[in-house]
């Protein structure tokens, strides 16, 4: 059974249609690229994913479990939504870094507070902290920032932070991983540090939602991919037949021009 | 020179006096008006329409108009339409009507320090919180917090500073702060008349007072330096 | 001057706002009573009002409110007020008199209900000593510049002589600007000039010569208070038993006490 399915998800601001009847699917394990110029929709659709933005119509489920739908209020209860989102995690392009805490610190936060909606975490309280901490220094050391772990933010490199900003996310152990172009706000000598953590991610078979703009990157690492042009879906299916062949003009427009590019 | 030693300690008594109110007053508002002033900004960003429009209204009002009006409403008004005074005649009903009106405009200064601190926190890090699972109130004592605190330790301690030397506009309803103080020896007090420089000699209080704020904010500023 | 424009704007808008006299309904006398207090309005003003050694309220005002509060079976709270405000601190009920050797001008005597003048007084004009004698009489005066209390009976005498005047806050701020050159000369109450000008003073370079006027002192309470009426029969009670004269001599002001008969 597929690990997240998403169906006819419409969002409109005002008379702006930004998303029209998105549907796709995902299995455990998979990575899913999705592309588009800027401006497709391709980040609200993320945001959507993680709650971030209310979808006008449509569902979301996963693991066959309803979480969203449009139709039915009771699905929408500000007091769920909390837990609800911690289903996905989420690495945004500008990091988003929490400035005042270390790297370290910023990996635990949110372990630490929802440790604290524990029923045993009076009695265990300090075991349970250094089972945090452990934890977090194990996220750092796998992306290779074990001697970083007591910098702030200011003190990290961009492709630093962006790993951090990914162990943050993983801290959690969600279902499905969401990347929103976490390489767009790097120098191009840094993203290669942070693409090869994805691709580590992959291989260990980590459920992922990607928007990119590093199409390689997206044929390599990504087992399906998603085009999105203007609101919808354009071309979906396997990464390598998208972009190698894809079907659409639009997306041969738009894979021709990143070729130039290269 | 030598008439000024002998005046010196009967003026240093009375100045003493006087500074003891001014800092009175000057604690009691900092007490009332950094907490009151967080509520009046939640206020004037509230989602509900009415409390927010009704709180704007209410710190442009503040803000449009001098304290010393404020003051002379706040102190003067309830009796004029009451026919008794709220605040009873003596020196501390003097001292409560100058609190009031001073943690009130205080408050409505503070608040939109603070609306702008907390509004150039970038939205990002309040959505960093959300998909993370925290709530709003974990995501503001936790996170937006202290980096508003970061942004408004400079405008704060500007206003902080006024704060000091704007006490003595409470001399307006007779509050005897020190600038009181000082001029009443100039119409004659406690054997001393005619004596100009305890006014002039206010100033060094004054002086001394901020020089310590500054220094104590200076502090501040850097201990908040270790992020940015 | 402005602070003063924006005052009178402020109890102007009160009042308009309200609507409503000062005036008090019912009796000013039980209302004191009732608080079993008599609040005096007064500011530091030897030898009226002013402090001793221990920081009690002193003088020649003061002894007779506290002989007055007696007689109606009060106490007497002293409280220094900002002269400016002496109406609004009356009719807001935050004070029940002046009682401060207060001129008994047409505008106090217009906006309050006044006792009857017990006391006489004398504006006179303050100069620096090394020039007085360059003074002969009041024509001499006109090119200088004045120093006056704001709204003060020395004020309006300039005025109505048409010599230029700057109004400042108290008697004593006139003198500072003359002690500090900023005006020629100032004109302040006698009683006041008696005490705080020439030899063993503060403003030992300064003198005072002509008399503009004569003038008389009397005590302020609410517009339409019985206490006024209260205090004249007290005036005349205290006068006639001599205690009066006492407290005078006590500050050196009986040359200047008024004979308080019955109507």
């Amino acid at each position: 059974m597929a690990i997240l399915e998403v169906q006819h998800i419409e969002k409109h601001f005002g008379q702006t249609k930004v998303l029209k009847d998105i549907n796709f699917s995902l299995e455990q394990g998979q990575a899913l690229a999705i592309i588009g110029s800027s401006g497709s929709g391709k980040t609200t659709l993320l945001r959507c994913l993680n709650f971030l933005e209310t979808p006008d119509q449509g569902k979301i489920l996963v693991h066959g479990n309803t979480l969203f739908d449009a139709a039915d209020p009771s699905t929408q209860l500000e007091k769920d939504i909390r837990k609800k989102r911690l289903h996905f995690g989420m690495v945004f392009q500008s990091f988003n870094l929490f400035p005042q805490y270390t790297a370290l610190e910023n990996v635990m936060l949110a372990e630490q507070l929802l440790a604290k909606e524990r029923p045993d975490f009076k009695e265990r309280k300090k075991e349970i902290f250094k089972e945090i901490e452990e934890h977090g220094q194990q996220l750092l050391a796998k992306m290779g920032l074990s001697e970083r772990a007591g910098h702030y933010p200011h003190q990290l490199s961009g492709g630093q932070q962006q790993r951090v900003a990914i162990a943050r996310a993983l801290a959690l152990s969600p279902d499905i991983l969401c990347f929103d172009e976490p390489t767009s706000a790097l120098d191009p000598e840094l993203t290669g540090e942070v693409l090869k953590v994805i691709r580590s991610l992959a291989d260990q078979k980590i459920t992922m939602v990607i928007v990119t703009h590093e199409m390689a990157f997206a044929r390599d690492v990504a087992n399906q991919v998603i085009f999105m042009d203007g609101g919808v879906i354009l071309e979906q299916g396997d990464a390598r037949q998208v972009i190698e062949h894809p079907t659409q003009e639009r997306t041969k427009q738009f894979l021709s021009r990143y070729k130039e590019n290269q | 020179m030598a008439l000024i030693m002998e005046q010196m300690p009967i003026v240093f008594r009375a100045l003493n006096v006087g500074f003891l109110q001014t800092l009175k007053l000057f604690f009691v508002t900092l007490l009332g008006s950094l907490p009151l002033g967080l509520i009046i900004a939640f206020g004037s960003m509230s989602r509900f329409r009415p409390l927010k429009y009704f709180t704007k209204v209410v710190i442009w009002i503040v803000r449009g108009t001098p304290l010393m009006i404020q003051l002379l409403i706040i102190y003067y008004f309830p009796g004029l339409v009451l026919g008794k005074t709220i605040w009873g005649g003596g020196e501390s009903g003097r001292f409560m009507a100058a609190a009031v009106s001073f943690i009130f405009n205080y408050a409505c200064y503070f608040a939109e320090i603070y609306r702008g601190g907390i509004q150039s926190v970038p939205v990002g890090q309040q959505e960093a919180g959300l998909v993370l699972g925290m709530t709003r109130t974990q995501i503001f004592f936790r996170i937006t917090l202290l980096q508003m605190i970061k942004r408004i330790v400079p405008p704060v301690s500007n206003e902080i500073i006024t704060l000091v030397k704007d006490t003595s506009l409470a001399r307006i309803i007779a509050l005897q702060e020190i600038i009181w103080a000082g001029q009443a020896f100039m119409k004659g007090s406690q054997g001393i008349s005619g004596a100009i420089w305890p006014l002039f000699f206010t100033a060094v209080y004054y002086l001394a007072f901020s020089g310590i704020l500054t220094v104590l904010f200076g502090a501040l500023e850097r201990k908040l330096d270790f992020f940015r | 001057m402005k602070k003063r424009t924006m005052m009178l704007a402020a109890a102007g808008m009160m009042v308009a706002l309200l609507g409503i006299s000062a005036a008090a309904e019912e009796s000013d006398l039980a209302y004191v009573q009732g608080n079993g207090k008599l609040v005096v309005g007064i500011t530091d003003f030897e030898p009226m009002d002013y402090k001793d050694e221990n920081g009690d309220w002193i003088g020649f005002d003061a002894d007779l409110a506290k002989a007055f509060a007696q007689e109606i079976g009060v106490e007497v709270e002293f409280v220094e007020i900002d002269w400016d405000n002496k109406i609004l601190e009356l009719d807001s009920k935050t004070i029940d008199c002046v009682w401060n050797g207060m001129t008994l001008t047409d505008e106090v005597m217009s906006s309050m209900e006044t006792s009857n003048a017990y006391c006489d007084n004398a504006q006179v004009v303050v100069l620096p000593s090394e020039k007085a004698g360059d003074y002969a009489s009041v024509e001499d005066l006109a090119d200088l510049n004045f120093a006056v209390e704001a709204g003060s009976a020395g004020e309006a005498e300039i005025t109505a002589l048409g010599y230029s005047a700057t109004p400042v806050k108290a008697q004593s701020d006139a003198l500072m600007e003359v002690a500090a050159g900023t005006s020629d000369a100032a004109v302040i109450d006698a009683l006041m000039a008696g005490a705080m000008v020439g030899e063993g003073t503060g403003y030992a370079d300064l003198t005072y010569t002509f008399g503009l006027n004569s003038e008389k002192y009397g005590v302020g309470f609410r517009k339409g208070s019985d206490l006024a009426a209260e205090l004249n029969a007290f005036l005349v009670k205290s006068y006639e038993d001599g205690s009066l004269m006492k407290i005078a001599e006590t500050y050196g002001v009986q040359a200047s006490i008024i004979e308080q008969k019955a109507e």
